[in-house]
């Protein structure tokens, strides 16, 4: 891969966070209501209302806001959120960190659970186990995160049972056993999704690829059983499922706004959800362009997993 | 006329004038004995509903909020339960003969958690930044018609106003006339976005805005028995059943908001005590008396007719509430007058429309905001109510956001809600009178106006419970407004929570009262 190629592709992603920042801006311009009215609420007289409009810089032109905003976004400054007054930027990081955790866990979870799910379900094609497994992966593709977060919250976490905190975060450094604790259920629910979606994916390439010459041929060189699944059959296997994985990202980081919100965890997803509601353009601009960024950077990253795993792919 | 009035007029007079004497602190907010013999210590983990945004005391508006600026500020007065002014930072006051002039003795010896003591500079400045619009404090339109503030000496403080105003002390206990450094006012109040600075019970600890925040026992707060806890933490849950889910399963203690639909099984839950309390909180329908239709009053009697007060208690606050009478003062407030309550009379209703000139009925279209969901709920209601007496309502719901900027103070009819405020004239003069802030309603009585300006300026409670006697009763004929519903206030707790009670307002919630007995969690 040329370093042309990063380039390229660094440049596309940022021409692209460039464009979404615009159109957020520009569909925040038109919706009802400013940070103001939001602010004030029923507590507002017109003249109070002028007074914060004034002090936000609402009343500005609309090019003079994005400009001010673009060019502190330059100098990393992401500004100022118009409902807390704290600096958008190391609210963001937390909260995007918080999230960050709880997609790496589900992922965790899922490579954990999903390919040897599909591995089992491949090896005994048509019996019992195949079939179990099929139905459970279909149950979890078709339920919708709101629907699994509810049965999960309903079974775990119901307080005549005390599994689980309902809801909640505690961070891992305050107390590790209580944060993981409180973790559970949000990773639990988003990787069902990811598990059901990412096992039958595995099982699909894998049963195709087993049926392929090379692995006969090595079946006829000898090798163990094991070595052919693992070294020549998976491998080939878990390409296509990489590029699943990379579009599950952008999938998860949807499904996390979900979860986050019905668990009361306070991720990205819930900050971004709170400053839309309270129309925070800085808090609004710094989510979208986070979330845009990581769908990105995701995608990117899972290209490069491929060349890494299979060198016949070459970018350049 | 029944009236129900917390305090007789020898003693209004002496808490509204109090001269000279100092007054204990907590006066007439603990009725029970108990309070020296509280348990110190213990940490307390109380749910809100809703993200505290701003730690600016000055700015709040939300009641997680509120609970903040209590937790650590402390105002020149406080509201107690009977909704009376209690000593806060200042310890007395009196006016003049003439109601516009009010002179308030501060407490000796009090510091900000900073170590910077406080004295009288300190709230000259505050209420400066108050009444600067650019502050946008929601305490500028309601303290009451305050034109400036003096400092005499460093422990006394003169109020001037701009019109005679009877319940000054009262309207200075306002959830964001809180005090703050005259120091930071002057270096720039953005400070208090991520610090806090007062003088209040506990100091801030950590704020982490969408889930947690810790304050501890002020250990300089002048009243050295208060408060009892050595922590508190303020839990965000943006869901109610999980927040419901929390109390029962002993990781949090107080529950300030139990939604009427959760109430009986969070309330009858073994370990938790349920809180119920009236309040002046209320829905009403605006109706815009400045334009057809309810340019006539007629329209607005029949539509006032054709409504079932008592339905409507039972379908949107589930029972927890009382009917209301068209006047937003209930049994909550002082200065309530008993008047008849309205029943629904479609035949009387239908005739005042004939005579109104719409004998076949009227279309209209209802507007509800989707915060809170019971606006909508009142408005369904009110469709279905409605029409056996010719009303035709079509009901819009809008996003919040959208209400508040395109039907808010613009629309001729829409539905709204309301808290209760800490007095009769809060409430009147600031949706009411001509001049009201938020006039939506555009009644604008002449006759109304000079009964509230007249009470405003009579510290005689028997005179004044006169006057608002009859500006209810004005408001209770013309139906400026229709108030069909108020609302109890509901919360939970558990049973090792002691000394707390639900305050009417909602905004109120003492927790410096609190302390945890027997039963109470070991937490670190």
């Amino acid at each position: 891969m040329s370093p042309g190629y990063l380039a390229r592709r660094f440049l596309t992603i940022l021409v692209t966070l460039l464009i979404v920042s615009m159109v957020v801006f520009g569909i925040t311009q038109v919706l009802p209501g400013n940070a103001a009215t939001m602010l004030l609420g029923e507590n507002a007289t017109p003249e109070q209302l002028a007074a914060v409009t004034s002090r936000l810089g609402l009343d500005r032109p609309v090019w003079l806001q994005y400009w001010s905003w673009f060019s502190g976004l330059l100098q990393g400054d992401f500004g100022t959120s118009l409902r807390t007054g704290l600096p958008v930027g190391p609210v963001m990081a937390e909260a995007l960190g918080r999230s960050l955790l709880l997609a790496l866990l589900a992922i965790v979870l899922m490579l954990v659970i999903a390919i040897p799910l599909g591995v089992l379900a491949a090896l005994r094609r048509g019996g019992a186990t195949d079939l179990g497994v099929s139905i459970g992966t279909y149950l979890g593709v078709s339920l919708p995160e709101f629907v699994t977060a509810t049965l999960v919250l309903i079974f775990l976490a119901h307080p005549s049972f005390g599994l689980f905190p309902a809801t909640g975060y505690v961070p891992l450094t305050e107390d590790f056993w209580s944060g993981l604790h409180h973790l559970a259920l949000p990773v639990l629910t988003v990787s069902v999704v990811l598990v059901a979606h990412v096992s039958r994916m595995v099982r699909s390439e894998l049963v195709d690829v087993l049926h392929l010459d090379y692995v006969r041929a090595a079946h006829l060189k000898g090798l163990s059983r094991g070595r052919i699944l693992i070294r020549h059959a998976l491998r080939n296997a878990l390409l296509p499922t990489i590029t699943i994985v990379a579009l599950d990202v952008g999938y998860l980081l949807g499904g996390i706004i979900v979860v986050e919100e019905i668990f009361a965890f306070p991720g990205i997803g819930r900050e971004l959800i709170v400053a839309i509601q309270a129309r925070d353009l800085p808090s609004i601009q710094a989510g979208a362009l986070i979330m845009a960024a990581t769908y990105a950077i995701a995608n990117l990253a899972a290209d490069l997993c491929y060349a890494a795993l299979d060198k016949r792919i070459q970018y350049a | 006329m029944k009236k129900i009035l917390p305090l007789d007029r020898r003693q209004f007079l002496h808490r509204a004038t109090l001269l000279g004497a100092a007054v204990g602190t907590g006066i007439g907010f603990q009725s029970g004995p108990a309070l020296a013999q509280s348990a110190r210590g213990g940490v307390l983990r109380v749910s809100v509903d809703q993200a505290p945004a701003r730690l600016n005391p000055l700015q709040h508006r939300v009641n997680p909020e509120y609970l903040l600026g209590e937790l650590l500020y402390s105002g020149l007065t406080r509201l107690g339960r009977d909704m009376q002014a209690e000593p806060d930072l200042a310890e007395s006051w009196e006016a003049n003969e003439t109601l516009d002039t009010w002179t308030f003795r501060l407490r000796q010896g009090v510091t900000f958690h900073d170590g910077t003591p406080f004295s009288a500079s300190d709230v000259v400045a505050t209420f400066e930044a108050i009444l600067d619009p650019a502050t946008g404090s929601p305490a500028r339109t309601n303290i009451g018609p305050v034109k400036t503030v003096s400092a005499a000496d460093d422990l006394t403080v003169v109020f001037h106003l701009s019109s005679p105003y009877a319940d000054l002390p009262v309207a200075l206990a306002y959830t964001d006339a809180k005090i703050v450094p005259a120091a930071i006012v002057e270096s720039g109040l953005e400070r208090l976005d991520s610090e806090a600075v007062g003088t209040g019970p506990f100091k801030l600890v950590s704020y982490e805005p969408s889930r947690l925040t810790v304050v501890e026992r002020n250990p300089d707060y002048y009243d050295p028995e208060r408060p009892y806890l050595d922590r508190v933490d303020v839990v965000v849950y943006p869901d109610t059943t999980a927040e419901a889910a929390a109390l029962i399963s002993g990781d949090t203690d107080l529950m300030l908001i139990v939604p009427p639909s959760d109430f009986e099984r969070v309330g009858g839950t073994t370990g938790i005590t349920p809180l119920r309390i009236p309040s002046g909180q209320f829905l009403n329908v605006i109706l815009g008396c400045d334009e057809k239709p309810f340019d006539d009053p007629r329209v607005r009697k029949a539509l006032s007719l054709s409504i079932d007060r008592e339905a409507l208690v039972e379908l949107v606050a589930e029972g927890y509430g009382t009917v209301g009478n068209d006047t937003p003062i209930n049994s909550a407030y002082p200065f309530f007058a008993d008047l008849p309550a309205k029943t629904p009379d479609y035949e009387a209703a239908r005739a005042l429309l004939a005579e109104a000139g719409y004998p076949d009925g009227l279309s209209l279209e209802l507007i509800a905001s989707d915060r809170p969901g019971t606006r909508t709920q009142l408005a369904v209601a009110l469709r279905e109510l409605a029409a056996p007496a010719g009303f035709r309502i079509e009901v819009q719901t809008l996003a919040h956001a959208t209400y508040l900027d395109q039907v808010w103070l613009k629309g001729p009819f829409y539905v709204g809600f309301y808290n209760m405020q800490p007095t009769v004239d809060g409430i009147m003069s600031l949706l009411y009178t001509s001049d009201a802030a938020w006039n939506e309603t555009k009644w604008n009585n002449a006759e109304f106006d000079r009964l509230i300006a007249g009470a405003r300026g009579t510290i005689d409670e028997t005179r004044r419970a006169e006057l608002y006697a009859q500006a209810q009763q004005l408001m209770h004929d013309e139906v400026p407004t229709i108030i069909p519903v108020f609302f109890d206030l509901l919360g939970a707790k558990r049973d090792y929570v002691e000394n707390f009670e639900l305050h009417p307002r909602g905004a109120v919630f003492r927790l410096d009262h609190v302390s945890l007995g027997e039963g109470k969690p070991q937490r670190g």
